[in-house]
């Protein structure tokens, strides 16, 4: 029980982020257009003496389009993806396919990497260009002639309209360090004005990544603000009033700070913005509304399913199943409209009318009504079920939302108030209790925002979902020994105090995709994952150790005064290190307590037994208590407990 | 596993029940059904085996019971044996369950009788044993030998409940006026019995309306992990430590009960089993789930091929590259973990936001029975409180699941004692999507402003501050601390369905009821706050100035400014300058079309545009390989119309479509295009409609018959 997973399928019914209005199919293309100039070449060496590396800008650009292509895989893996370099002395456009297009031609723009759901191979071939090796130097190289910008546009132009259309959100990204491409000539400039324009009218949004030279900022006024517009029109949920982020801090410095403000700045802007509901009415009492929109910023990623692969064909292939419903009785297939549901109920089934259905799983429309305020303190730690909903206001609506929000968002911080809510996020969802909390926004270190300001709706448990907290024997303890605890946790802080999810990747997820790259490019399988929720051990022992081992003899001397031999203790509290096994000399303090209890020394009888080669004769309680403290499976039977026994100290040595 | 049980309703169905009391407008009898028949399916409704349930009716016009060589046990039947009760048995009972045509039958008598019941049943076993009689009082009652009988009930563990029809009940507040004498002196009878017995004893009014609050199933507390909270690694330092702990889960979404899919029996069956049962509604088949699966296949007919489920291996997606996987290696991608609750590090309780939480919540408390351990713990949780730390740490529930980062909080309330764990966001599940900040506007220039109409002025910012003090609610514990009406608030939808199933069960003809208003406390805020805070809202609503958008100028207006770059070029002025644009160019369509229009100075401009858009279209269908072009046609129809409503020109795209239809339909663009008109379907590009746009002459309907039909 108590799957962590729990009903996934039924979340995830409620929780896809669709778009109820448009004919236009909920999927993002990103298109990277990599400026190969010499001085995008020229590497910038780093300053940090322990690390001598150089990146070049146009590096640094290409391994932040590979270190995206690998994160959108994972995170999104029916997305597509392009790499375009431009001012190359080579061309690529569709050749290959033998639908050249003589009329249309883009000198100086190679299609590295055409847009689409990117394959292992485009995965392999952008890391060897990424680590510059001796097939990509061919390609990286500058041309002589100054590309046209427009050229460059119409290329992008193409590429989306042929391989990606009808999506949601096409974006153009643009990393270069020229400012003013066209300074000389007044009708190149005009061109790629009007080229921008046909892109912005077919809903491309650009994106542009500039990046200052050690002797020149970047100034987006001289090129780049004829270019830009504000949100596409195809971005409909964007607040009206949310003005471009030209000012993003323009990428400088040296190599590596140069890489790390440009993935930082990318990252930020990886996932094109998708609501989870759009114009829900937030009413603040009777007769007021206003209108936000809802999405979802943090939410469990999981591993794609499993899929079916035929092999019958020169390349494994996906194979699609389709899904028909038939009767049991006839087997005829049955239309969708003729299906009924029912519930199981005293050996028979009861029906209710698709139209009764309906009824009793409609609370009213979409809203979020405030019932109340009362202090954040109200809001219990345990308070929660699922992940909360961010909403930010929206005028389309209701003008003036926004001012409403803002001071309803201002009160909330200043008093440290929430309010409750009932919550219906969409049309005949689940209604909730809910605790609506104004969040702050918070900024990085490279001034990229981490977390928007607004509010967060976090669903409250009801009733129904409390479980009783079964009893158990407490023991107050003394002072001392929280003292000594306390110690012991002020040792261990974590960087500036905080939980930091970034610094947290999901090991079984990193690890599931590292296999899948190195089989999909037939590599070797690495042996170790990279697991960075290890705790560090050494630097516990190192910074906490002495004061562990002050409260671990407190514990024993309170326990011995409390409980005298009658404790009911089934299991040591402080375990022996590989140096007291080893028979050092010089006994650390906590080996004289250890030897208390009479079942206290688990772990050392059945490692004798083992030695014995005995792990048999153990009977099943102790065997399983051994496996639990060691955290292994205890189902199974007895050879199996034994098996898994032995494999413990087996692997040990 | 929950206990056995034995219960048995006594119903007194005797002929005075048939009759209507104080203008209400069901019988006694009816009346005291809503509450048996909700015990009963709620029973049902556990599906247990176990748990036995009898109906024995009183003052029937029959007798059949175990005792009825006594006269005294006349006119007492038994309904339904002991046992679980299942879909029949209630059909059964509601047809037996009538008014009789006597008065006659003791109730005493029948209690009697359900003792002897219960007892042949239960033996010695142990069972939860209970009796509940519900009768309006007015039949004959012999109290002889009750201090016997009320000995036997408390001896062999019967809970005993009387319910009766408007019996008196000071505390509930039910008194019947001018009640008769000979109920007076039952009621006296029957609450001296149940008295006696340690039963309890009510009126019906107050049962009934009980049924309204949601009962909540309580779930025996089960440990999803036992393991050792640890902080170190004892395999490689001797300064490791470890407590053995166990969790349990503190909060887990009761969902409601799914529903399954089923279809009507089809005629043809029902023929050949001759003449179906005339059982309630019609009979259903349940709906049987087929895949097969289908891999591209350029050269085959529609572009795929089905192929068989054996020669298919079981993979990932990996990009578009699809990687198999041999079920040798099945668990090659599982990261290998063992379980552990491993202490990472700790963070301030100042500095946690509280929206990170990220799933449901679980308690972790010391080993049970290990005094040691539970002092080790709570010097742990106590410590991280007067610290004010919560922990962070990894766990792992049991081998090879995967590992989590979870949060640890101390909680100390009332007594007791545990660490509260949640789930807190790994790196890829978060998504920074940005946005502007609330409090001031940032100019393109990178101007501060905080002056705007998207800003609060002072004005309305103190009506706002105003407004939330004067909503503030005042539930409070015990102990005077502010808290949230968890405890009060039921799931809607669980009840719901739950309730509503219940009473189909029962009565398979009557329509749904309504939800009842408990489930629905919360939906809006209590009446006394509203009125207390009407003039700050009022005043609030003046301030704020908030005005609702007509729907219909959503949309982008007819005469709209042309979109400027971010420097507020004309770029219009330079597309007039481009003579090539006269024609729109298959490669560049949707931005020239736009274009086009956007400068189009009469009527005819807007026609000839949309003209050499559609010869686009068509020949894009006409030449699609398969459905290779068909989402670029679907963007061309979505632009095509957007446009036109905007425009104001629905009839041009109408006239379009329905001309497409009829293309598609008789196979005149290149064969077989009817996946591209069920596509269109689907994607809600229909007509458009006189509710999209007012200039139609086409109504809604026509919009969804041209759709549906094909």
């Amino acid at each position: 029980m108590a799957d962590d997973n729990y009903a996934r399928d039924e979340e995830d019914f409620d929780e896809e982020e669709v778009d109820e209005t448009s004919y236009r199919s909920v999927k993002d293309a990103i298109l990277f257009a990599i400026d190969i100039s010499s001085s995008m070449l020229t590497p910038r060496p780093s300053n940090d003496a322990k690390k001598p590396t150089e990146v070049s800008p146009a590096s640094a650009a290409i391994r932040c389009a590979y270190h995206l292509m690998q994160q959108r895989i994972i995170s999104n893996p029916h997305d597509m993806i392009g790499v375009l370099l431009y001012g190359t002395e080579s061309s690529k456009f569709y050749d290959e396919d033998g639908k050249s297009r003589d009329d249309l031609s883009y000198p100086h723009c190679h299609l590295f990497t055409d847009l689409d759901v990117p394959s292992a191979d485009e995965v392999k071939a952008l890391r060897a260009l990424a680590d510059d090796e001796e097939e990509a130097r061919k390609i990286l190289k500058p041309s002589e002639e100054r590309v046209s910008m427009a050229n460059v546009l119409f290329c992008a132009n193409q590429i989306f309209t042929s391989k990606a259309p009808n999506f949601l959100s096409r974006r153009l990204f643009i990393v270069t360090d020229e400012d003013n491409p066209h300074a000389e000539s007044k009708s190149l400039r005009s061109a790629s004005c009007v080229r921008a324009k046909d892109l912005y009218d077919l809903g491309v949004t650009i994106n542009l990544f500039p990046i200052s030279r050690p002797d020149h900022e970047f100034d987006t006024s001289r090129f780049y603000d004829d270019i830009i517009y504000k949100t596409a029109p195809s971005d409909g949920e964007a607040p009206a009033y949310l003005q471009p982020d030209t000012n993003t801090a323009t990428a400088k410095g040296d190599g590596i700070s140069l890489l790390n403000s440009l993935l930082s700045s990318i990252n930020s802007r990886s996932v094109p913005r998708r609501s989870l509901f759009t114009n829900v009415p937030l009413e603040l009492g009777p007769d007021f509304r206003i209108s936000v929109n809802g999405y979802l910023l943090l939410k469990k990623q999981e591993p794609a399913r499993s899929c079916y692969v035929w092999l019958g064909g020169e390349t494994p292939q996906i194979a699609k199943g389709i899904t028909t419903q038939s009767a049991d009785d006839t087997g005829h297939v049955v239309e969708k409209s003729d299906i009924r549901k029912a519930y199981k109920f005293g050996g028979e089934q009861v029906t209710f009318t698709t139209e009764e259905q309906q009824a009793l799983r409609n609370f009213g429309d979409p809203i979020i009504r405030i019932i109340g305020f009362k202090p954040l303190s109200a809001l219990p730690i345990w308070a929660n079920v699922k992940h909360p909903s961010f909403i930010y206001p929206s005028e389309e609506d209701y003008i003036g939302s926004a001012r409403v929000f803002s001071a309803l968002h201002q009160k909330l911080l200043k008093d440290q108030k929430l309010a409750l809510v009932w919550f219906i996020p969409r049309k005949n969802a689940t209604p909730c209790l809910a605790a609506m909390v104004a969040g702050e926004e918070r900024v990085d270190e490279n001034g990229v925002q981490k977390v928007p300001p607004g509010m967060w709706v976090i669903p409250l448990p009801f009733a129904d979902d409390l479980r009783q907290n079964p009893e158990y024997a407490r023991h107050a303890p003394a002072d001392e020994l929280v003292d000594a605890m306390r110690n012991v946790i002020g040792q261990l802080e974590l960087p500036k105090k905080v939980y930091d999810a970034q610094k947290y990747p999901n090991p079984s997820l990193q690890w599931h995709y590292r296999i899948l790259q190195a089989l999909a490019l037939d590599e070797d399988v690495p042996e170790t994952p990279e697991d960075k929720t290890i705790p560090k051990f050494r630097q516990i022992d190192k910074r906490a150790g002495d004061y562990v081992m002050t409260w671990s003899e407190l514990v024993d001397e309170n326990a011995k005064r409390m409980f005298g031999g009658t404790a009911a203790t089934k299991s040591t509290l402080v375990k022996r290190g590989p140096k007291d096994q080893a028979g050092d000399s010089g006994d650390p303090p906590s080996k004289r307590v250890k030897l208390e209890s009479g079942t206290a020394n688990l772990d050392d009888d059945v490692k004798r037994s083992f030695e014995r080669g005995a792990v048999a004769k153990l009977t099943m309680p102790i065997l399983k208590e051994f496996l639990t403290a060691h955290g292994r499976a205890t189902a199974g039977k007895k050879a199996d407990l034994v098996d898994r026994v032995e494999q413990f100290f087996e692997e040990k040595i | 596993m929950a206990q056995k049980e034995a219960t048995i309703y006594i119903i007194d169905v005797g002929r005075s029940m048939g009759e209507r009391r104080h203008g209400r407008s069901v019988t006694d009898l009816e009346w005291a059904m809503q509450y048996v028949w909700d015990k009963i399916t709620t029973t049902v409704s556990t599906g247990r085996k176990t748990a036995n349930v009898s109906v024995l009716a009183l003052r029937s016009d029959e007798t059949s019971n175990e005792l009825q060589e006594h006269a005294e046990n006349s006119n007492i039947s038994i309904l339904s044996k002991l046992g679980q009760v299942l879909m029949p048995d209630i059909r059964n009972l509601r047809d037996a369950i009538k008014p009789s045509n006597t008065n006659r039958g003791d109730a005493i008598s029948a209690i009697v009788v359900a003792i002897t019941m219960i007892n042949e049943f239960t033996r010695t076993l142990k069972y939860k044993r209970k009796i509940v009689l519900v009768t309006n009082g007015t039949g004959p009652m012999n109290g002889d030998g009750r201090e016997e009988i009320q000995k036997k009930i408390v001896g062999d563990g019967i809970e005993l409940c009387i319910l009766g029809a408007d019996f008196d009940d000071p505390e509930y507040g039910v008194k019947e006026e001018d009640k008769d004498r000979h109920k007076a002196k039952n009621e006296n009878l029957l609450r001296e019995f149940a008295e006696g017995c340690e039963g309890t004893y009510g009126t019906l009014e107050e049962a009934i309306a009980e049924l309204d609050t949601p009962r909540i199933k309580a779930v025996n507390p089960m440990p999803s992990f036992k393991g050792m909270l640890r902080l170190g690694d004892s395999q490689k330092y001797e300064t490791a430590v470890q407590i053995p702990v166990e969790r349990y889960p503190r909060t887990y979404v009761a969902r409601p009960p799914s529903a399954s899919s089923f279809v009507p029996v089809s005629k043809a069956t029902q023929d050949e089993e001759g003449d179906p049962k005339p059982s309630q509604g019609d009979a259903l088949t349940a709906v049987r789930v087929a895949r097969t699966y289908q891999v591209d296949d350029p050269s085959a007919v529609g572009g795929k091929v089905d192929v068989e489920r054996d020669d298919l291996a079981k993979g990932y997606e990996y990009g578009r590259t699809a990687v198999h996987i041999s079920q040798i290696d099945e668990n090659i991608t599982r990261l290998d973990t063992f379980a552990c609750l491993d202490l990472i590090g700790f963070i301030n309780q100042d500095k946690y936001d509280r929206y990170l939480h990220i799933s449901n919540t679980n308690i972790i408390i010391p080993e049970r029975a290990n005094d040691k351990a539970s002092l080790a713990l709570s010097s742990f949780i106590h410590a991280l409180h007067l610290s004010s730390f919560y922990a962070v740490a990894r766990m792992v529930t049991k081998e090879n699941r995967a590992p989590m980062v979870v949060l640890l909080a101390p909680s100390i309330n009332a007594g007791y004692e545990c660490l509260v764990e949640v789930q807190l966001p790994y790196s890829e599940d978060v998504r920074s999507y940005q946005f502007p900040p609330l409090d001031k506007i940032i100019t393109v220039s990178g101007k501060i402003i905080t002056e705007h109409r998207n800003l609060p002025n002072q004005d309305l910012q103190e009506a706002m501050d105003n407004y939330v003090d004067s909503m503030e609610l005042d539930h409070k514990d015990e102990l005077g601390n502010d808290v949230l009406p968890i405890d009060e608030s039921f799931s809607p939808l669980l009840h719901r369905i739950e309730s509503a199933v219940r009473y189909r069960a029962v009565h398979p003809d009557n329509p749904i009821l309504e939800s009842p208003e408990k489930l629905t406390k919360f939906a809006h805020p209590d009446e006394e706050l509203v009125k207390n805070s009407a003039s700050f809202l009022d005043d609030l609503i003046s301030k704020a100035d908030v005005k609702k958008v007509p729907p219909k100028t959503k949309g982008r207006k007819r005469q709209r400014e042309t979109e400027k770059p971010l420097s507020g070029l004309d770029v219009d002025a330079l597309l007039n300058q481009e003579p090539k644009r006269a024609n729109i160019s298959p490669d560049n369509a949707i931005p020239e079309f736009k274009q086009m229009l956007s400068r189009a100075e009469n009527i005819e401009t807007i026609h000839g545009a949309v003209k050499q858009l559609c010869t686009i279209i068509e020949s894009q269908i006409k030449n699609s390989l398969g459905d290779a072009n068909y989402d670029r046609v679907m963007e061309g129809l979505g632009t095509l119309r957007d446009e036109l409503v905007d425009y104001e020109e629905p009839a041009l795209y109408n006239d379009f479509l329905r001309s497409l239809k009829s293309k598609i339909l008789q196979e005149e663009l290149g064969g077989d295009r009817r996946e591209l008109w069920w596509l269109l379907r689907r994607s809600k590009i229909g007509l458009i409609d006189g509710k999209t746009s007012d200039r139609s002459e086409v109504s809604e309907e026509e919009a969804k018959e041209f759709l549906s039909a094909s």
